[in-house]
C-alpha cells in the first residue's frame, strides 16, 4: 500500500487568452481566465498556459509519501514515513476522536484507506504492544469487554481493531468521561457505551454477551477481584484478559514489582492464568500489563 | 523605417585596449572612468576643505547642555555614559519580560515535543521488562525456545531510501528539540536564580561542604523571615 498525493485539478484550463489583436493594439494582458472560484483549490500553478496536455499531478515530486505495513499482530499497522507509528485502520474515515494523526492512504486499485496513529502516551495497550507483548488476543472480529474506558481514545482504537465484525463492550463510571465516550460510540457502530460501575457487572449483564478478551484499566486497588467478578459473569472459558496495573494505585510504598508480582497472584487465585507481563517503561512509569487466560483447561498429565 | 538600417549588417565598432606594453597599469582607463575616479577625489578634497574652514572659523565661546557631561579626549568625543540608564525597578522589569521570554519558548518547544513524540514510538530506547509465567520445567523451555527464535529473526527493513530519509529527519528533529528544551530549561533556572538574588532579603552561598545535594551549580540559603 503506497500513498500518493492527491491530485490536484488543474486551474480550468487557463489558457493563454490574449493574443495580439490585429487592431494594432495588444488584447488585454493574457491573463489567466477562467479560474473559477474554487477556493478549495489554491494554487493553479502560474504557468498554466501551453500545458494543455498533461493532467496529472503538478510540481510536487510524485511517488509514495508513507508506507503502511502490517504489525505482528493482526488489526495493527506501521506507519512510515514522517512518522514512524503504531496506527490501526480508522473505521470512520475523516473522524479522529482525540486529535490524533490521521495518514490517508491510496491503494493500487485507487481505493482510499484512512489510518489512525495509537499513541503510546496515551493508551496502555499501544504501549504494551510496543513493548513488545507477544499476543493481545484482541484481534478483528473478537468481542472485548472494555472496563475503564475513560473518554474512549484506547477504545476508539481497539474497535478499529475488531473490525465492523466484532463488538467492543466499553465500561466507564465516570459521567463526565462517559460523555464523551458516548459521544464516540455514537460514530462507531461496534463500541457499546455502558455507563455503570464495573465492580457490579449484575448490573450491566443484560447489556453484555459472551466475550473473547477482557482488557481492565481500571487503576483501583481492588482492580484484580473487578477483573475476576466481570470475567465470571461474561468472559468465556479459554478467554483471555489483558490488565494494566498502575503500581502507585495498589500500593504506593512498596517498590512497582512487589505489586505487580502480588497482584500477579491475586489473579492466579481467581483461575486466571497469566502468561506474561511487560513494563510499559519509555511511555509509562511503574506500569505493568499483564495478559493471559481464564479458566484453561488442566494439561494432560497422561500424555507426557 | 529604423527596421530596415537595423536588418542591414553593420561595421562592428571595437573597443581599444591597453596596449601590451602598458599591460602592467591594469586595463585601460575610459573617459567614464576617469569622471568617476575624479569627481570621487574632489568630493572628498572639499569635505576637507570645509572642515578645515570650521575649524578656523570655531568660536570659543560655543556651549550646549550636552557638554556639560560629554567632552573630548584627545580629540575624540566622548559618549556620555549609559550605565544608569534604567532604575533598579525597570531592570527588573525588563529581567522579567526576559525569563518569560525564555519559559514561553521552552513551553512551544515542549508541545512541539509531544506533538511528535506521539506519532514518532520506535526508537525510544525501552528500559522495559518482558516476564513470562510458566507451570512447569517443560513450558519454561518452550518459552525460552520461542523467545531465541523472535530474537534471531531480524526484521529486514526494505523500505524506499526516500522514507528512510524522511523517518531519519523526524527523528533527528526530536532529539534536536529535546536537547533545546534541556538548554532552555538550564537557562530558565539561571535567569529565575540570578532574579532572586537581586530581590531583597539576607542570603548566602552555602560552601561545599555544607551542600546536601551535591551540585556543579552555586546553591543560595535565604534567612528565614517572619513576614509581616
Amino acid at each position: 500500500m503506497v500513498a500518493r498525493t492527491p491530485t490536484r485539478g488543474r486551474g480550468g484550463g487557463g489558457g493563454f487568452r490574449g493574443g495580439r489583436g490585429d487592431g494594432g493594439g495588444r488584447g488585454g494582458r493574457g491573463g489567466f481566465g477562467g479560474r473559477g472560484g474554487d477556493s478549495a483549490m489554491k494554487r493553479g500553478g502560474g504557468r498554466s498556459g501551453g500545458r494543455g496536455g498533461r493532467g496529472g499531478r503538478g510540481g510536487m515530486k510524485g511517488g509514495s509519501k508513507v508506507v503502511v505495513e502490517p504489525h505482528r499482530h493482526e488489526g495493527v499497522f506501521i506507519a512510515k514515513g514522517k512518522e514512524d507509528a503504531l496506527c490501526t485502520k480508522n473505521m470512520v474515515p475523516g473522524e479522529a476522536v482525540y486529535n490524533e494523526k490521521r495518514i490517508s492512504v491510496q491503494n493500487e486499485d485507487g481505493t482510499k484507506v484512512e489510518y489512525r496513529v495509537w499513541n503510546p502516551f496515551r493508551s496502555k495497550l499501544a504501549a504494551a504492544i510496543l513493548g513488545g507483548v507477544d499476543d493481545i488476543w484482541i484481534k478483528p472480529g473478537a468481542r472485548v469487554l472494555y472496563l475503564g474506558a475513560a473518554s474512549g481514545t484506547t477504545v476508539s482504537h481497539v474497535s478499529d481493531l475488531v473490525g465492523p465484525n466484532g463488538v467492543v463492550y466499553a465500561v466507564e463510571f465516570s459521567h463526565r468521561s462517559g460523555r464523551d465516550l458516548v459521544n464516540m460510540a455514537k460514530k462507531r457502530t461496534n463500541v457499546i457505551p455502558i455507563i455503570e460501575d464495573a465492580r457490579h457487572p449484575a448490573k450491566y449483564r443484560m447489556l453484555v454477551g459472551m466475550v473473547d478478551v477482557i482488557f481492565s484499566d481500571v487503576a483501583q486497588p481492588d482492580q484484580a477481584r473487578i477483573l475476576a467478578l466481570n470475567a465470571s459473569y461474561f468472559l468465556k472459558a479459554g478467554g483471555h484478559f489483558v490488565i494494566s496495573i498502575k503500581a502507585n494505585c495498589i500500593d504506593s510504598t512498596v517498590p512497582a514489582e512487589a505489586v505487580f508480582a502480588q497482584e500477579v497472584k491475586k489473579l492466579q487465585a481467581d483461575q486466571f492464568k497469566p502468561s506474561e507481563q511487560v513494563t510499559l517503561e519509555p511511555f509509562e512509569r511503574d506500569h505493568a500489563c499483564v495478559v493471559g487466560a481464564y479458566r484453561v483447561p488442566k494439561k494432560q498429565k497422561a500424555a507426557a | 523605417m529604423s527596421s530596415i538600417r537595423n536588418a542591414v549588417p553593420r561595421k562592428a565598432h571595437k573597443e581599444r585596449a591597453q596596449p601590451n606594453s602598458r599591460k602592467k597599469f591594469g586595463i585601460l582607463e575610459k573617459h567614464k572612468d576617469y569622471v568617476q575616479r575624479a569627481r570621487a577625489y574632489h568630493q572628498k578634497e572639499q569635505t576637507i576643505q570645509k572642515l578645515k574652514e570650521k575649524a578656523a572659523f570655531r568660536n570659543p565661546d560655543e556651549f550646549y547642555f550636552k557638554m556639560i557631561k560629554t567632552k573630548t579626549v584627545d580629540g575624540v568625543h566622548k559618549q556620555e555614559s549609559q550605565a544608569n540608564k534604567y532604575t533598579k525597578e525597570e531592570l527588573m522589569l525588563m529581567k522579567t519580560q526576559d525569563i518569560g521570554y525564555i519559559s514561553q519558548k521552552a513551553q512551544a518547544e515542549k508541545k512541539k515535543i509531544e506533538k511528535l513524540t506521539a506519532s514518532l514510538h520506535f526508537r525510544c530506547n525501552s528500559s522495559n521488562k518482558h516476564v513470562y509465567y510458566a507451570e512447569d520445567r517443560e513450558e519454561a523451555r518452550q518459552i525460552k525456545l520461542k523467545i531465541l527464535e523472535k530474537g534471531k529473526s531480524p526484521a529486514v527493513e526494505d523500505l524506499p531510501n526516500d522514507i528512510k530519509r524522511k523517518i531519519a529527519a523526524s527523528y533527528k528533529e526530536l532529539e534536536d528539540r529535546k536537547s533545546r528544551v534541556k538548554e532552555l530549561d538550564n537557562i530558565y533556572a539561571d535567569m529565575t536564580l540570578q532574579k532572586e538574588l537581586q530581590k531583597k532579603g539576607r542570603k548566602r552561598k552555602l560552601r561545599e561542604d555544607e551542600i546536601v545535594n551535591p551540585t556543579s551549580r552555586p546553591v543560595y540559603k535565604w534567612r528565614a523571615e517572619r513576614k509581616p
